[in-house]
């Protein structure tokens, strides 16, 4: 159910209910349920289904979902592609409904998911926006009092009675989040249109939507370029197979959102690490990451010490090991590698023992960010392979905050340096 | 807003053309003047008319064009707005309402070829023309009212499209246009069981002679027509997001 409340005693302006969204992707089959629920809902049955009730061939795209935003807050909405992030959006704006839970709105939703939608290539700018405005809920008289800020915002007074289909992508995207930017819902959801024009227009454009949320605005942002959010977002969200894993602080949410883009081939929990069994006898048994103190962490700051305990065991006696350990991050790929015989540490093992080797990394210099390990065992040359464990010893960075705007440190790396005036 | 898009597609028709308006004559031109020499070739009888056969069944085109056009609007539309509608969140009736302008729009143009006309074969103007830009709007609805109801199955299944695509020009046979309506059973079947002929047949019954022997069945699907459009809009809503979800997946 989607209600569309006008109590504005509270600042919640959006609450979701543990909402859930099924799909079907067999075509056939999704279009005879297609009939199935028309004539449900035709003869006013209404659905309420969970992922206790899928019928052959669905799958849940959004699973119990539940959160709220609150008047003024920027929400950025993370996960990989298929994760449910676009369901989600499609329910909010009501072009969906939820198959299970509800959705309450407070004010009016706008939305920005494809800009251009609507535009007729033939007709000039300047026509397509009194038509896409209109499609938008502007009304005339409001387009005419905006018309001039809308070609002067999308720079295109050059070119404003010129058909679009002689414009740019660029040009027709700049126009479309022109006209949108005009809007004043109390909620707007944007679905990654901010990759508009050059870099100049994309600073305007979160120049833009930072106004908006200081004017009380409530924004949901559905975007992959995760660097960009902290330029107007302070939450985020994120979805994995349809279930909301994260909600909560901006930073930590990218951290989480950057460990799933990996989780499916090199990283992700303990248990999703792959290991090549050994056929030597000896082997990685086990990897952990641990705090300063010694006690188990996943969770850091750039400056802490980080510690990671692999234990090797031995079925028979082994000498001269040289452990490598390559770290890794799913968004960068390898950032370095290291071993126990670039420090000349040697190390073996008798019949039967386990060895515990000590990797610390004092003051790491990581931002945030997700990272793990692949740890190689080889024997005293590299031909002497024993044993790999890839994407294992997984831990997050996850503060202090980055700066993308140009104001603080960002990438991968703290590299300590001066700045000199001469 | 239906107003806004109504603009848009009327302005954007036909900019991109060369003989612009003229190929909203040409169809029942075309058609009329095929029948006209199929007629005169004597392939086909057309029955005993009362006024000149080639205005009789250019008249005829022109209303069936508009009935047919209705029927398939619905589901044209819909098609054609695919993208805004999964995308967009507006009055999904804002289309409907646009696609019944573009129809009375197109047929406004096509009822112009009918001043030439009627002056060449000197029809006399009868008082019951007043009454039939109510019984072309009763039979719009009605045709819009059918298409409404099977745009749903038709969004989710290509074949009704198909078959609306392949049955028309038969239905158009059926429909008594080109020759007059047999008044004896089992010929006045093609009048009471056809949901094309009664408001059509009236129509142009009252542009052409002044009065009608269809009064009868096209006041009773007059009557249907107006509930049965409600209908099929109600329906049209309710299906609008389970379809948007299908397309989704």
């Amino acid at each position: 159910m989607i209600h569309s409340a006008t109590s504005n005693e509270d600042e919640i302006v959006l609450d979701v209910d543990h909402v859930w969204k099924i799909y079907c992707r067999n075509l056939k089959r999704s279009m005879r349920y297609g009939v199935q629920d028309l004539s449900r809902e035709i003869f006013g049955k209404g659905r309420d289904r969970t992922q206790s009730d899928l019928r052959p061939g669905e799958f849940c795209a959004v699973k119990d979902a539940h959160f709220q935003v609150r008047s003024g807050e920027c929400v950025g909405m993370l996960g990989p592609n298929g994760a449910g992030k676009s369901s989600m959006l499609k329910m909010i704006n009501g072009l969906i409904k939820p198959d299970s839970g509800s959705i309450t709105i407070r004010g009016s939703v706008g939305a920005m998911i494809e800009l251009g939608t609507g535009f007729n290539p033939v007709l000039s700018g300047r026509e397509n926006i009194y038509i896409n405005g209109s499609i938008l809920g502007i009304s005339k008289s409001e387009i005419d009092a905006k018309f001039e800020k809308v070609v002067e915002f999308a720079e295109l007074g050059h070119v404003i009675d010129s058909p679009i289909m002689t414009y740019s992508t660029g040009m027709k995207m700049r126009l479309g989040f022109s006209i949108g930017a005009n809007l004043r819902p109390k909620l707007l959801l944007i679905d990654e249109v901010l990759a508009v024009g050059d870099v100049g227009f994309r600073m305007k454009c979160f120049a833009h939507l930072r106004k908006l949320v200081e004017e009380g605005v409530s924004i949901i942002l559905v975007t992959h370029a995760v660097s960009m959010l902290n330029r107007v977002a302070t939450r985020s969200i994120v979805f994995h197979h349809g279930s909301i894993i994260h909600d909560g602080d901006l930073e930590t949410g990218c951290v989480v959102y950057e460990e799933t883009m990996g989780a499916s081939d090199r990283v992700g929990n303990q248990g999703n690490s792959q290991a090549q069994a050994s056929t030597t006898g000896v082997s990685i048994a086990s990897v952990e990451v641990v705090d300063e103190h010694g006690n188990a962490n996943k969770e850091f700051e750039t400056g802490q010490d980080v510690v990671i305990k692999v234990e090797v065991k031995a079925d028979r006696a082994a000498e001269d090991l040289n452990l490598v350990a390559a770290l890794w991050s799913p968004v960068h790929g390898r950032i370095a590698s290291m071993s126990t015989a670039s420090q000349h540490v040697q190390f073996g093992a008798v019949k039967d023992s386990t060895v515990t080797v000590t990797l610390r990394f004092e003051k790491v210099a990581l931002l945030l960010g997700a990272y793990h390990f692949n740890l190689s065992l080889y024997g005293p040359v590299s031909t002497d392979f024993h044993h790999r464990v890839s994407g294992i010893g997984n831990f997050r960075i996850v503060g202090p905050p980055t700066c993308s705007l140009g104001r603080g440190i960002d990438g991968i790396l703290k590299i300590d340096h001066q700045w000199k005036i001469d | 807003m239906a107003w806004r898009l109504f603009l848009r597609n009327v302005r954007g028709m036909y900019r991109q053309t060369f003989l612009g308006l003229f190929w909203a004559f040409l169809p029942p031109i075309a058609n009329t003047a095929v029948w006209i020499f199929l007629r005169q070739q004597g392939v086909f009888d057309t029955g005993e008319m009362s006024v000149n056969a080639t205005l009789y069944i250019l008249t005829g085109m022109i209303l069936w064009q508009s009935f047919a056009d209705a029927l398939q609007m619905p589901l044209k539309i819909f098609n054609q707005n695919k993208s805004m509608i999964s995308k967009l969140r507006f009055s999904r009736e804002a289309l409907i309402m646009l696609g019944i302008g573009e129809g009375f729009f197109n047929l406004a143009i096509r009822m112009l070829l009918l001043i030439p006309a009627f002056l060449w074969f000197g029809v006399s103007l009868s008082w019951t023309l007043l009454l039939v830009p109510l019984t072309i709007i009763l039979m719009v609805l009605w045709a819009t009212a059918i298409g409404l109801l099977l745009m749903p199955l038709g969004a989710l299944y290509q074949d009704v499209g198909r078959f609306l695509q392949l049955a028309i020009p038969f239905w158009m046979i059926i429909t008594p246009i080109i020759y007059v309506a047999p008044d004896t059973f089992p010929g006045s079947l093609l009048v009471w069981l056809n949901p094309a002929s009664p408001l059509l047949l009236l129509s142009r019954d009252l542009m052409l002679v002044g009065g009608s022997s269809f009064w009868v069945p096209a006041l009773l699907v007059g009557v249907l027509a107006v509930p049965m459009f409600l209908l099929g809009l109600v329906i049209f809503r309710i299906s609008i997001p389970v379809l948007v979800e299908r397309m989704s997946t």
